[in-house]
Order: C-alpha cells, then sequence, then structure tokens
C-alpha cells in the first residue's frame, strides 16, 4: 500500500517550498495534508514526506505522535469532538456527551473550541456545531450520514 | 585558539576558553555538578535541567551545559538554594520512574540512583498511587533491549543514532507522561555502533541483551585493556569476575575514552569479541591424537627441531603482543629458522567502516610491518612452527600454538589468549598501547614467553 500526495497537493507543496529556508519547515503543512487526503498518516506516507522535507522519516514520525489531531492509523468511526470546558459544561455538555456516547462514534474530550457564546458546541470535520440539544445533535448527525 | 578568562566556580579560579561550554570546564576540574542528558560526544541538549548552576548576576538558576564562558563569571555548585532546585527537578523525573533497583542491570552504575543519593533522598510528594506504565521490554534490535519505565527522556540513544551514527533509527515518540523512545513501527534499531547506546544510557532503560541479568555490576573487576578486533586498537575496559569455585570469566566489553583512538565508542563486533576467547579453546597438549604431559611435550619439539635442524619455518600470528614477537624472533635466531607473518588472510574489506573498523583484522599488524618481516611463506617447508596464525599452511610436519581447538593439528600446544596475559600492541597509526591482564584462570595456559622460555632451557 504506497503513498502519493494528489496533484493539488503537490503544486500546494512547490508553492510553500518557496516559504521557507529549509523545506523541513513542511512537515507539519504536509502532515495535514495527508490527514486530509487519505483520513490518517500511513508509514508510507511518512516516508513520502520525509523525501519532500528532506528530513528522516524518524523526525516526521515523531511530529506526527506528537499532535493528538493526527490519526496513525485509519478511523472507522466518525470522530466528534465535544468541548468539556467551562462554559460549554455549564450549558449542558455533559448531557450532550451522555446521548452522544450511546452511539458508535469516536468521541474525543476537546478543550475550549473557542465558541464559549455559543455553547454547547462539538466539531465534525472542522465545522463547529453550535447551541447543541438533544434533538438538533439527532439531526445534524442524521445530516451528515 | 580563542581567549583564555578567568572563572571563579565556588571560590576556586580556573582558566577556560571564552565561549566553551561551563559544564565542560566543571567536568574537566572535576566540580560535582549532576546531569543525564549533556555527553561530550553528543553536545549540549539542556532537556534534564539536572545540571543547574547558579551563576552572579543572573536571577535564576542556569543550566550549566548551555552556559558559555565569559570573563569573570562567578559559579557556584554548592549550596542550600542551588541544591534544593536539583532535588526539585529529580523529583519530577523519578514521578513514573518504577524504582526496580533489584532488578535493574544499572543499579550500581545509574546516574538516577547515585543523584538520588546526594540529591534526592526525599520522600516522594505524589499521593495518586498510579504510575505512569510503560512496556518492561521492548527488543530495539542490535542486541539492545528497552525499558520504557525507566527512562529519563534525556535522548542521548536519539542523539546517538542522528549525530553519530546517521542512521535516525530512535527517536522519542508521543508526549508528556507519554513520551517514550522508540523506532519507526516495523523497523529495528540496526547499525554496527547500535550497543554503545546501552552505555550512553545514564540510567537502566536501555540495556544490553549480551549483559542482561549477567552479573552486578559491584561485583566486576575492571581492567584496562585494548580491543583485538581489528587494527584499529580502540581502548576498551574488561569486566570479568571469578565466582566463587568457578573460573574467572569476562562479562562484557565497554569501550574506554581515547580521544587520539576512538573516541567514546566501539563497534558491536568489537564488544562482543570476547565471547569467541572464551570458546572453544585448547586446553590439552596433544601429538597424533594422544594426550601428552607437558614434559613430553618440549622433549618432543626439541627432538622435531633437532631432526629438521636446517628447514624450519617458524610463522607469527599479527594479534600476538609485541613482547611475544620478540621472544619468538629471539628463539627463531636460536633455532636458525625462517621467520614469517603472511598479512593477507587478515585483510577483510567488508568489515571496513569510515568510523572505527579498519579492514586490517589484526590488532598488531603495524608491528609486523615496522619489523619488515617477510610475509610469503617459503614454497617448500619440513618443519612449521605456527604460533597461533589462522592460516593453513602445507608442511611436512607441523607444530601448533594455538589459543583455540584445531581438528587438523597432529600437534598442538594450547597458548593463553590476549585476556590472559599482557603486552603492547601498535595500532594502525603507530600509537602503541599497554593491554593488561584480565584474567587469572584456575588453571592457567602458558604464554608465548612462558613456552619458549621452557622450550629454550
Amino acid at each position: 500500500m504506497s503513498f502519493t500526495f494528489s496533484n493539488e497537493n503537490l503544486l500546494k507543496i512547490e508553492a510553500l517550498k518557496k516559504r521557507y529556508p529549509s523545506p523541513k519547515a513542511l512537515t507539519l503543512p504536509c502532515l495535514w495534508m495527508v490527514e486530509y487526503q487519505e483520513g490518517y498518516i500511513s508509514m508510507d506516507a511518512i516516508e513520502e514526506i520525509a523525501i519532500h522535507t528532506d528530513t528522516p522519516p524518524m523526525e516526521v514520525y515523531r511530529v506526527a505522535t506528537f499532535y493528538t489531531m493526527f490519526h496513525l492509523e485509519p478511523q472507522d468511526k466518525r470522530t466528534v469532538q465535544v468541548c468539556k470546558t467551562l462554559s460549554c459544561k455549564l450549558c449542558g455538555s455533559d448531557e450532550i456527551l451522555a446521548h452522544l456516547n450511546k452511539k458508535d462514534l469516536n468521541i474525543v474530550h476537546a478543550e475550549c473550541l473557542g465558541s464559549c457564546g455559543t455553547a454547547p458546541v462539538m466539531q465534525i470535520d472542522d465545522v463547529n456545531y453550535e447551541n447543541l440539544t438533544i434533538e438538533n445533535v439527532d439531526e445534524i448527525l442524521k445530516a451528515l450520514k | 585558539m580563542s581567549e583564555m578568562v578567568e572563572v571563579i566556580v565556588d571560590d576556586q579560579t580556573f582558566h577556560a576558553e571564552k565561549g566553551s561550554l561551563l559544564i565542560d570546564l566543571l567536568i574537566k576540574e572535576k566540580v560535582k555538578v549532576p546531569y543525564f542528558c549533556y555527553h561530550e560526544a553528543l553536545g549540549a541538549d539542556g532537556n534534564c535541567r539536572m545540571c543547574m548552576v547558579e551563576i552572579e548576576g543572573q536571577k535564576r538558576p542556569q543550566i550549566a551545559c548551555d552556559t558559555f564562558i565569559k570573563e569573570g563569571m562567578e559559579v557556584r555548585s554548592k549550596g542550600e538554594n542551588i541544591e534544593k532546585v536539583r532535588t526539585n527537578i529529580l523529583e519530577l523525573e523519578l514521578i513514573n520512574h518504577p524504582v526496580d533497583c533489584p532488578t535493574c542491570d544499572q543499579a550500581g552504575e545509574c546516574s538516577l540512583q547515585n543523584f538520588y543519593m546526594d540529591y534526592g533522598l526525599h520522600d516522594t510528594k505524589i499521593t495518586i498511587p498510579e504510575k505512569e506504565k510503560g512496556l518492561k521490554k521492548v527488543d530495539l534490535g542490535s542486541n539492545v533491549i528497552l525499558d520504557q519505565e525507566r527512562c529519563v527522556l534525556c535522548a542521548r540513544c536519539t542523539r546517538f543514532t542522528d549525530k553519530i551514527t546517521g542512521t535516525h533509527e530512535l527517536g522519542i515518540i508521543g508526549r508528556g507522561d507519554h513520551a517514550k523512545v522508540s523506532t519507526m513501527p516495523g523497523k529495528k534499531l540496526d547499525n554496527p555502533y547500535a550497543m554503545n547506546v546501552v552505555d550512553l544510557c545514564p540510567v537502566g532503560a536501555l540495556t544490553s541483551k549480551d549483559f542482561r541479568f549477567s552479573q552486578r555490576v559491584w561485583f566486576l573487576k575492571t581492567v584496562e585493556s585494548v580491543c583485538h578486533g581489528c587494527a584499529k586498537g580502540c581502548n576498551i575496559y574488561i569486566d570479568h569476575n571469578k565466582i566463587k569455585y568457578q573460573d574467572d570469566v569476562i562479562y562484557r566489553y565497554r569501550p574506554r575514552r581515547n580521544d587520539e583512538v576512538n573516541g567514546f565508542f566501539i563497534c558491536d563486533e568489537g564488544r562482543l569479541s570476547y565471547k569467541g576467547l572464551q570458546e572453544n579453546r585448547q586446553h590439552e597438549i596433544v601429538l597424533d591424537n594422544e594426550v601428552i604431559s607437558e614434559d613430553e611435550a618440549i622433549e618432543a619439539l626439541k627432538d622435531l627441531v633437532k631432526k629438521y635442524k636446517s628447514n624450519i619455518t617458524v610463522i607469527i600470528d599479527a594479534n600476538l603482543y609485541t613482547e611475544d614477537i620478540e621472544a619468538i624472533l629471539n628463539f627463531s635466531k636460536e633455532i636458525e629458522a625462517n621467520v614469517c607473518a603472511p598479512l593477507d588472510i587478515y585483510r577483510d574489506e567488508d568489515f571496513k567502516d569510515d568510523m572505527l573498523k579498519s579492514a586490517q583484522r589484526a590488532a598488531n599488524y603495524k608491528t609486523i610491518e615496522n619489523l619488515s618481516l617477510e610475509t610469503k611463506i617459503p614454497e617448500k617447508c619440513e618443519l612449521l612452527i605456527n604460533f597461533n596464525h589462522p592460516g593453513k599452511f602445507e608442511a611436512e610436519r607441523s607444530i601448533d600454538f594455538r589459543t583455540h581447538q584445531d581438528p587438523d593439528a597432529a600437534f598442538i600446544l594450547p597458548l593463553a589468549s590476549y585476556v590472559e596475559s599482557s603486552g603492547h600492541i601498535t595500532n594502525e597509526e603507530g600509537i602503541t598501547q599497554h593491554c593488561q591482564k584480565a584474567l587469572s584462570k584456575n588453571d592457567p595456559l602458558p604464554t608465548v614467553i612462558e613456552w619458549l622460555e621452557k622450550v629454550s632451557v
């Protein structure tokens, strides 16, 4: 199972390369590209990034393991990040969590998602869903399927 | 050379190069300063924070491994304040440490243990009983075993694979409590110098598969010697021990620092070469498949020498000590024999690399070269006396002095190996070094010199 960057991503890498004094700086952007392209970061992808960034694969792997946003294995369930910080907690994130836990989802307890005015909040695929109630959580999930 | 400046450390004045690292001065002047991550071969990393010292004019304590020497610097390495700082840092290191010293191979030579005795001696403030668990036995490859719980994340091992071997197998993955040393998934630690990480590891996280659980280090006796694996002449410590009612045995080789020869490290093949010295050894004197006594052997040898008076060839192994070679040369003169030392057999281009390994796999071949001994054996020789040379030679009759068994030899006399005697060898760069005698066997075998004294009387 080998990995190749999509043409679009390859163009992006070339464009980004001009910005930085060393290609090593592209490690994080490349990891993001792989995460979006494949949904996870495979070891083949790490080897590929190592070639583009001119760094040892171990260095790329270290960075990938350091950040919790990168998945190193294919995700078979939808990931839902639920905010567990103060405002959301006060506005009932516990009930939302209890409701979500009954479903077949990969629940991640996130720190503040930066949307306290519209608490409680959850994030799915970079989109914040705000002012949650048990009813609209079900609707949101239905719409996504 | 840059400017030398005066530095005051604990009211003592020292001279050091301006801009050099403070910790180098402290180590050189034997000022007691604890550190895990700093290593003279690997440079400063500044992650362990143990080498804190107070510097006059600086608000907070500074790490000595990231402080450059300036004119008139005043440093304090002792005192209540700084010791409290060190205790606190040590306490952080010990949060997740399993404190399994009784079963740890590093116990006795462990920095964490030593620093705890110096600066720790505290009761833990941690109230949560659970420590972060890790795997106790991860086989990293190349005879290196990792215990994730004991690791203090000093990154010496990862820096070794990054900076010294350039193979980049090891890295610290994850973060916080979950950070651990690892290889890439599915990959192994695989380079010919890998076992040096075991020496580099200041704690018991990396241990050698070869030495694990074989001895407590405080029972080992250490002598200084030189590796005989190739002509490089890497300096080593030989750790050996004679357990009651048993024989004296070598348990490990460790590299010994010598900046002129090998620096800090040795190759894995040299490190494990002690095993070959303890296996398949020749102990008896055998003549035509019959074990004979020493007196009979000396008699037989003298008879043979007398019989082949005019046509004797002596062959010298290029691993023998210079003293042994000289004794053989004197003996050869006495019996009017040809002397030769074929060197081609030692050449191994596959072994060579650009770090420490030399293609000449004979420890003392330089001495043979310096003596300009004949390297070709005569086409026809009647009596051949071979002093442990690994080659096979045609002769009417041969006498073999051997450290190891040789099924082809008709008349074989056992020899002490280099760890059972002492002497000098000259490495390929012409540096002459002394090897101490390591082992005192229960039944010691004669050295070359001892044999020749017996024979020539």
